[in-house]
């Protein structure tokens, strides 16, 4: 803006801008240029080159010869679950934290913002232990109500550790505290006398909140859902912790795990699954792209 | 029961899964992590089965441990390299540039968010490429063309080259809310400035820069917090090292816990990494006096 008014010449001004950007572009592009490139390459290299032999093979590996189909399905359920659960839970707590007046309003905002601050590798150990004792008493109630032979497939799913059950619940609570807060202060800019016309109408708290909230929250309530989608889906470290069965392993495992593998490291493949994987989340980015501002960090205009 | 009473303890209702939620996930385990960093439990041996209380004992022993220092001190540069220099200057040159009617700009905007979207582990996987060792890699043509020797970047430079992709990750976030910053300036100032003949730089110093200083005041103290709390691409790319070199502390952390199996001790660092956030976030709420 300081450029545009002081500038003497536009022109000349727009190309150096031109220069710069496109230097920044580069930068932030050329990662990309790689992945894309050499997941097309039947003899894709670690290094960037122009592709000689054209193929989709790489693709169609990841699913009929790695385990892709298995990562993809169990990233799907495993974030689609955290999605659902922090815009239901983020939803309603939101509207709550919104309409109260309660002394423990302030406290538990602030809260809310400290939380956000801490750093998720320094929870890891004592979520571990707390997590650990939730599996055994699991372990015990499973074994007392099921026959033997249902008693593996149902710990795979209401597991804490090495379940589903428990990596959606951590997701979920990384996710909920901005999610809570995008809702708070959605629900700040709806009306009150949309709830207290339904009120007097005899409507009940379901009623209002489906009939008359809900369709108001739908943009706040999309907003939440996709930032706890794309952290959910990029997130690393719990799954890294937390899920260690193959049949359980989703998306960044499954790539983090097949880089590894020395001897054999096949970057058509990598790279394809590397694509595949990151395209839900720049989709879901590319949506969620208008609420940044609003919502970067907690609120910055509260 | 009158109707206000029973609303308030609806509202209470609805509000409860979310507080269970983040008591037993996330203020639990960190008050508890207090308790653990005095202990000796682990994952292996008599500290697994029976942990005890031991005191100042893994403080003092991180106190006097060269790579907790380190570790410290890998963070510290990582933070002042990536989040307060790198992606605060790209992202200030790019939010003031594409301030400007540029026919491009939607696209470069697309750009420019692109490696701010993509999964920890990519982000890591796909700069591999780029820093990878011998004369064909990206980044070593780019030196070889100002006549400087191709190297292998994650083991001659690792900390330099975690601090270039994490600028890489992050100028997106400094860009959008630096725009934002920007566009709360009035455009009356603007001219006034140009009509009393300030050259773009007098204005950019005198004038831009003083009032987003708020905003890049929040931007430094919400970046700051969110680089300590890095683990996944830094992991993919270097599991920490070579050495040690890019320890940081959320790696130290995993390290210290789940490879060296010492939970005690991971619970002391982690502490230590609590602490350092909470400072920073208790400034960020301070600062910016938000209507709760």
């Amino acid at each position: 803006m300081a450029l545009r008014h002081a500038g003497a010449n536009p022109a000349r001004g727009n190309a150096m801008a031109y220069a710069i950007l496109s230097l920044i572009s580069a930068y932030c592009a050329v990662p990309f240029f790689w992945a894309f490139l050499a997941s097309v390459d039947g003899n894709a290299s670690l290094f960037l080159k122009w592709p000689e032999d054209w193929t989709a093979a790489n693709y169609t590996k990841v699913f009929l010869v790695e385990d892709g189909a298995t990562w993809f399905f169990n990233s799907v359920v495993v974030v689609g679950c955290v999605t659902l659960l922090v815009m239901v839970l983020g939803g309603l707590g939101g509207y709550a934290l919104s309409r109260t007046q309660a002394w423990w309003k302030r406290p538990f905002l602030y809260l809310i913002l400290l939380i956000r601050v801490v750093p998720p590798p320094a929870l890891i150990v004592p979520l571990y232990k707390v997590l650990l004792l939730a599996n055994g008493a699991m372990q015990s109630l499973m074994r007392a109500v099921l026959p033997a032979d249902w008693y593996r497939p149902a710990m795979r799913i209401f597991g804490f550790v090495d379940g589903y059950l428990g990596i959606i619940l951590i997701l979920t609570a990384m996710q909920l505290p901005l999610a809570l807060w995008i809702l708070k202060t959605f629900f700040d800019t709806v009306s009150k006398d949309y709830d207290e016309a339904a009120l007097l109408d005899g409507a009940s708290l379901t009623q209002r909140i489906r009939l008359v909230m809900l369709p108001l929250a739908l943009p706040g309530l999309a907003a939440a859902g996709l930032f706890a989608f794309i952290s959910a889906w990029g997130d690393f470290l719990m799954p890294l912790i937390f899920i260690s069965s193959p049949e359980l392993q989703m998306l960044p495992l499954g790539l983090f795990r097949a880089f590894l593998r020395v001897n054999t490291v096949d970057y058509g493949f990598l790279t394809a699954l590397a694509v595949l994987y990151m395209i839900p989340s720049v989709v879901a980015f590319g949506l969620a792209r208008r609420f940044l501002v609003q919502t970067f960090g907690g609120g910055v205009k509260g | 029961m009158t109707y206000q009473q029973r609303a308030a303890w609806q509202l209470r209702a609805i509000l409860l899964p979310s507080v269970l939620l983040l008591l037993f996930l996330v203020i639990w385990p960190a008050v508890y992590s207090v308790w653990l960093s005095f202990t000796n439990v682990a994952l292996v041996g008599p500290g697994a089965a029976n942990p005890r209380f031991v005191g100042w004992k893994n403080y003092a022993r991180l106190f006097g441990d060269a790579s907790f220092w380190n570790s410290l001190l890998v963070t510290f540069w990582f933070v002042l390299g990536s989040a307060v220099i790198g992606q605060f200057v790209l992202g200030l040159v790019s939010a003031i540039l594409l301030n400007r009617p540029l026919r491009l700009r939607p696209l470069i905007n697309g750009i420019l968010l692109l490696p701010n979207a993509v999964p920890e582990v990519v982000a890591g996987f796909i700069w591999i490429s780029m820093l990878a060792g011998g004369d064909h890699a990206v980044l070593s043509r780019i030196v070889m063309a100002f006549g400087l020797a191709p190297q292998d970047w994650l083991n001659t430079f690792p900390l330099t080259a975690i601090i270039i992709v994490n600028t890489w990750r992050g100028i997106a976030t400094a860009m959008i809310l630096l725009t934002a910053g920007l566009s709360s300036v009035p455009e009356e100032v603007y001219e006034a400035a140009v009509m009393d003949g300030a050259k773009p730089f007098q204005v950019f110093r005198l004038i831009t820069l003083p009032l987003i200083l708020p905003t890049i005041f929040l931007y430094m103290l919400v970046s700051t917090v969110s680089t300590i709390s890095i683990f996944g691409f830094v992991y993919a790319l270097t599991r920490g090292g070579p050495g040690g070199a890019t320890e940081i502390l959320g790696i130290y952390i995993f390290n210290q816990s789940f490879t060296a199996y010492q939970l005690g001790y991971g619970a002391a660092v982690a502490v230590i990494s609590l602490i350092c956030s909470l400072i920073v976030g208790v400034t960020y709420v301070r600062a910016l006096k938000v209507e709760v």
